[in-house]
């Protein structure tokens, strides 16, 4: 007797607990949650651009998706529009939404200068040895899918990855007392001069 | 009265075009006095300053707004992607030369704005504006039209528009623009958002980008 009530305890409780997992969040308020995210940035998560560049998502990294909406609430990274968008997301709706970008496809928005995209894919491949500028790819992969908390640049924004890149010291890794990944890009942005960064930028807007 | 005959009638006809074509390739000279009768006749309805006006409708105003906007607004009208019978038959007799010249005009007005909106409702629109609602699935207006409502290429300033034409607009959002399926435009960002918007929230979000410099 007493065996089987701790069996069925034992269901009860699993079942509680699954109930938690994966009822937090339910499909409408993600499918909601999806909507507002692309008044912003674009049909497909594409990317928009807004008064300011608004960054693609559509593909992104799981875990870099979720480390930078974190980063927006714990103010490692400042924004105050994304502040506000992601202080009031459950642990559970960052991850639905992360899953979700992850697995979008859209062609790139495209329109930056053709004629940088050669020079860009030589920093890109192969970096820049005489000015201690590593090669973007050894982290973000040859394809610039990314991996992990390393984000994709693939089909990313021009003018959003030139505007990061440029003011890296100002926007990321802003929380002393929780310093992160950002930092290892720090010095890489910081050698990369004006036109090194187009050229990267544009060479990174136009992969699929 | 007596008809012409038929060659007559197409000599008048070739002469008439072969006219219009010529004023067309010099376009400087009397598109210089064209584009300012145009305009004024433009602040008839828009205002002096083209600062907005309360007609019989809130008439928006034009001032400091940007050319892109505005050149695809005048477009809109004429290909009914955005219903507004008096501006269709304001913008369909425009050329695309003259779009472009009322556009640069009025970018570069700057008017106070015409105000009359209530000010209690100002401090709540501008947290709307710059932080949206989040728990409302509401975007922050600021990233897509600025922090400051001057807007960005095809997206607005709204800066010191009018109080009425926002509420009205936001309101009619699905009524008044998008509106010819074989032509979607990007009016579409923009309605989830007005959808969401509540009365209040309106109200107070166009209260505050009314008073805006």
């Amino acid at each position: 007797m007493l065996v089987c009530w701790t069996a069925v305890f034992a269901v009860v409780f699993a079942t509680a607990g699954h109930a938690e997992d994966k009822g937090a969040v339910a499909k409408r308020d993600v499918q909601a949650k999806l909507a507002y995210c692309e008044v912003c940035h674009g049909v497909s998560a594409v990317g928009f651009r807004g008064y300011y560049p608004i960054p693609r998502l559509a593909g992104q990294q799981t875990e870099y998706l979720e480390n930078q909406l974190q980063a927006f609430v714990e103010r490692r990274r400042t924004n105050n529009i994304m502040f506000n968008v992601g202080h009031v997301l459950s642990p559970a709706m960052i991850a639905s939404l992360a899953a979700n970008f992850h697995d979008l496809n859209p062609k790139p928005l495209g329109g930056a200068p053709k004629d940088l995209v050669a020079g860009g894919k030589k920093i890109f491949e192969d970096g820049i040895p005489a000015a201690d500028v590593p090669a973007c790819s050894s982290c973000h992969g040859p394809d610039a899918k990314g991996n992990g908390a390393f984000p994709r640049l693939a089909g990313q924004l021009f003018d959003y990855v030139t505007s990061k890149l440029k003011n890296w010291d100002k926007e990321r890794g802003q929380n002393p007392s929780q310093p992160d990944t950002s930092a290892l890009m720090q010095p890489i942005a910081h050698k990369l001069n004006d036109a090194q960064i187009k050229a990267v930028a544009a060479y990174l807007s136009y992969l699929e | 009265m007596r008809a012409f005959p038929p060659l007559v009638l197409c000599a008048a006809i070739l002469a008439a075009a072969y006219a219009g074509i010529g004023r067309a390739e010099s376009m400087d000279a009397a598109a210089a006095g064209g584009l300012q009768a145009k305009i004024s006749y433009c602040k008839d309805c828009h205002g002096p300053a083209a600062q907005g006006y309360r007609g019989y409708f809130p008439i928006p105003r034009l001032a400091g707004q940007q050319t892109e906007y505005l050149e695809n607004q005048l477009r809109a009208f004429i290909e009914h992607r955005r219903t507004n019978n008096i501006m269709f038959n304001v913008a369909h007799t425009l050329s695309p030369a003259m779009i472009e010249g009322l556009a640069a005009h009025f970018r570069h007005l700057e008017p106070a704005p015409i105000g009359g909106a209530p000010r209690q409702l100002v401090a709540a629109g501008k947290k709307i504006f710059e932080d949206g609602v989040p728990d409302a699935n509401i975007a922050a207006c600021a990233a897509c039209h600025g922090p400051d409502a001057t807007g960005s290429g095809e997206i607005p300033r709204l800066a010191g528009q009018l109080y009425p034409y926002l509420i009205k607009t936001l309101t009619n959002w699905g009524r008044e623009r998008g509106q010819n399926p074989t032509q979607p435009d990007i009016s579409a960002v923009m309605s989830p958002v007005a959808h969401s918007l509540n009365k209040a929230q309106i109200e107070e979000v166009a209260a505050f980008v009314s008073y805006l410099k």
